[in-house]
């Protein structure tokens, strides 16, 4: 397609879109307010979806029953970082990329600032916005423009063991304050466990708890000011007191996630808690199945316990790669597949996703459900709940797949040697401001 | 490891001059030696042996027992039975991918080496010198390095995501012709080719004939590092591919591992069993290449060609 084509149709279709809005919609359509994309619901067309989630082929299937003129082919990439540097080579070679792709909320700006992904509010998406919890809206609404459709989230909660809790008398701490306490009381009973691990590795974690600690260290106005914060913002700063103490007294374990140790210890009961996204139980019900029963989860502790707040860890949206033959039709699937009430379902029951909409957070039948596993807790209560607590002020850079690439030869080192957790802030920082400059970004750093 | 001590054990040899017969010199036990030895095959079959032991475990037992000893019960077959049938036997996909790509890549690279290894060791023509230089040059280029531009060549061929967007580079291995332009130097002496010259044979003929036989060390050696090479390759394919159908087991076995850790993919996940008893059996047709051809190899070693 050429330019020129591609921009009066997208002309075309903001003026589609602007007219149309509103729930006047054709029951049997997609939800998308325009109409060429309705439109291209019923003409043969063929996409490509990258993603790596299984299960995701029983949803699609869906789609494909309903829209039998749409072939979708789905293609396992590769996961994140790997398929994110796939994609962005394929997009510089000018051939090779999919229709429709999965991008964390994390990676989603840089992708939309270097305009690798189509704006969908240019067809009509903007009108979807009310069907998604706002955290997840807020993290694919870019600079005025919307970039991906959100398709699961990751409220941040503690899952914890309740036989451990339980044996010692301890309840779940529902301040950091009292968690530093119960973490104390841990090693008083045994020197050799722990409340948790901090993964020295993980940027996404840290910045996961920084958020919920109502901290904003990432900002981007416009298309090319961005403004680091790490050494000054409050909720840094928050963050840094409380776990400096629990690194420096060892209450937390320095481990890497998801390794045979890891797991062994949250499998012995080693470590007591996991603060971690609303996907975790997954996790833990496929790999340490032993541990039926034990685990319970709450929500997580709170710096302010009069104004709880929380944030997300992961979660990832899905976006329309402007290569694509057919914008139309691939905004139309990715509409469906996240917004479409049989879809969700699909997506929560079958590939095991935690919803980022709001027709499956606020379901009953979706929040009730007992869940076997986990003692028979209504965890979906608990984890909806932490959804609707996400401070929706938080932003990733427009290069955080970079940003998170260095955080382990900087924060990392501190947290796995017990050192200076303020210092080595200021170090990432220095770091992450010196290559946004020569990526040509105007960076204010503080 | 050398085989038993059996005769007396004399004093300390120095020099190789002794007229004494080689095993003299092998009865020599230094105890820093044999440590330094033990410790080195712990390295080298531990991790293996972690990997044989937890491969034959439950799911439910990986993360419940001892790391370094086998579960409760022995799960080894069961868990090859589900590696083979997940995701509609994809494993077995990847692992003809890798034997494709490893055989056709590798002896590839392994023949191309000998024949220009060879031409360039043996032949005058204009150019050698910095031919030579070229390759030289070319082996200090890590191939990670060069993915991305290799992308954007091949996707202007409009080979990418064919197996000849991984079986081209793997035919190209500057390292084997150097070792083999080396070998050629030593291992084909002149007289031999001038002799066979004068008996009337054709070039072709005395490569074939002739020099192939006497490089055959040399081949066999290249060949290894071009079939382990190829084996591990992950970077070029990960970058090249995108249909899971041509991934190497490299590949798919470290995106079963994403899955496996994963936290926004869901339910019906690859688990960690899978993932080991599938390493397990990747590694498995390297060590029989490397039994097999290690004879070729040691034999070829001990040939000797013409009297100085």
């Amino acid at each position: 397609m050429t330019a020129g084509v591609a921009a009066a149709l997208s002309l075309a279709l903001a003026a589609c879109g602007g007219g149309s809005g509103g729930g006047a919609t054709a029951p049997a359509a997609a939800p998308s307010a325009s109409a060429a994309v309705q439109d291209a619901l019923s003409k043969p067309a063929e996409l490509t979806f990258w993603t790596w989630v299984t299960g995701i082929e029983k949803t699609v299937a869906r789609f494909q029953a309903k829209y039998p003129n749409i072939k979708v082919n789905v293609v396992n990439a590769g996961q994140s970082a790997d398929q994110y540097t796939k994609l962005q080579t394929a997009i510089k070679a000018g051939s090779g990329a999919p229709d429709v792709a999965q991008v964390e909320y994390f990676a989603l700006p840089q992708f939309a600032l270097a305009k690798q992904v189509v704006n969908l509010a240019d067809y009509g998406a903007a009108a979807l916005k009310d069907r998604f919890a706002p955290a997840a809206w807020g993290q694919v609404a870019i600079n005025g423009g919307v970039y991906g459709i959100p398709q699961d989230t990751g409220p941040m909660a503690m899952f914890y063991r309740k036989d451990i809790f339980d044996k010692l008398k301890l309840k779940p701490p529902t301040t950091w304050a009292e968690f530093v306490d119960v973490a104390k009381k841990i090693k008083a009973d045994n020197p050799d466990n722990f409340i948790t691990t901090i993964d020295p590795g993980d940027a996404g974690g840290v910045d996961s708890m920084i958020w919920q600690a109502g901290g904003a260290p990432f900002q981007t106005s416009g298309e090319s000011s961005v403004s680091v914060t790490l050494a000054s913002d409050p909720g840094v700063k928050q963050w840094v007191g409380t776990w400096s103490a629990l690194l420096g007294e060892k209450l937390v374990d320095p481990q890497p996630g998801w390794t045979d140790e890891w797991w062994k210890g949250m499998g012995s009961g080693k470590y007591a808690a996991w603060l971690t996204g609303a996907w975790a139980p997954n996790g833990i019900i496929n790999s340490i199945p032993k541990t039926k029963g034990k685990w319970a989860v709450a929500p997580m502790p709170q710096f302010d316990a009069a104004k709880p707040m929380n944030s997300e860890n992961g979660g990832s949206s899905v976006a329309v790669i402007p290569q694509s033959k057919n914008i139309p039709a691939a905004v139309a699937f990715a509409e469906w597949l996240n917004s479409d009430p049989e879809a969700v379902k699909s997506l929560n029951s079958e590939a095991g996703l935690f919803p980022a909409t709001k027709a499956l957070l606020d379901d009953p039948a979706f929040r009730d459900a007992p869940q076997d596993f986990f003692g028979g807790q209504k965890i979906n209560q608990v984890l909806g709940d932490a959804s609707a607590a996400v401070n929706p002020g938080w932003q990733y850079l427009p290069f955080q797949v970079y940003a998170n690439s260095v955080f382990k030869d900087t924060v990392g080192q501190a947290i796995d040697g017990g050192g200076d957790l303020a210092g080595a802030l200021k170090a990432w920082q220095d770091r992450i401001t010196a290559f946004g400059t020569e990526q040509g970004f105007t960076l204010t750093s503080g | 490891m050398t085989a038993p001590v059996t005769g007396p054990v004399t004093g300390p040899v120095i020099g190789v001059a002794t007229p004494r017969s080689p095993t003299a010199r092998r009865r020599r036990k230094s105890v820093t030696l044999t440590v330094i030895m033990l410790v080195m095959f712990g390295y080298a079959v531990l991790p293996l042996f972690w990997l044989l032991a937890n491969a034959s475990k439950s799911g439910a037992d990986l993360f419940s027992t001892f790391g370094l000893w086998f579960g409760g019960d022995f799960h080894l077959f069961a868990n090859i039975g589900d590696t083979l049938s997940y995701q509609n036997g994809i494993f077995l996909r990847w692992f003809g991918n890798t034997v494709l790509y490893a055989v056709v890549g590798a002896g590839g690279a392994a023949l191309l080496a000998t024949l220009g290894g060879y031409a360039l060791a043996k032949y005058d023509f204009p150019g050698r010198k910095l031919l030579f230089a070229m390759v030289l040059g070319a082996i200090s280029i890590p191939g990670t390095a060069l993915a991305v531009p290799t992308y954007l060549l091949f996707s202007q061929a409009g080979i990418v995501d064919t197996p000849w967007a991984v079986l081209i580079p793997a035919l190209c291995s500057p390292f084997g012709l150097y070792l083999m332009r080396v070998y050629a130097a030593d291992a084909v002496p002149d007289s031999i080719l001038e002799s066979a010259r004068i008996d009337g044979a054709g070039e072709f003929r005395i490569f074939r004939t002739i020099a192939l036989r006497l490089l055959a060390p040399g081949f066999v050696t290249v060949l290894l590092f071009a079939l382990v090479a190829t084996w591990n390759n992950y970077f070029l394919p990960l970058i090249v591919l995108n249909t899971p159908d041509w991934f190497p087991l490299t590949v798919g076995l470290n995106q079963w591992n994403a899955q496996a850790n994963s936290g926004t993919s869901g339910a019906g996940d690859a688990s960690y069993q899978l993932i080991l008893t599938g390493s397990l059996l990747s590694i498995v047709p390297l060590i029989v290449a490397f039994l097999v051809l290690q004879r070729y190899w040691q034999s070829g070693l001990a040939t000797g060609s013409v009297k100085q």
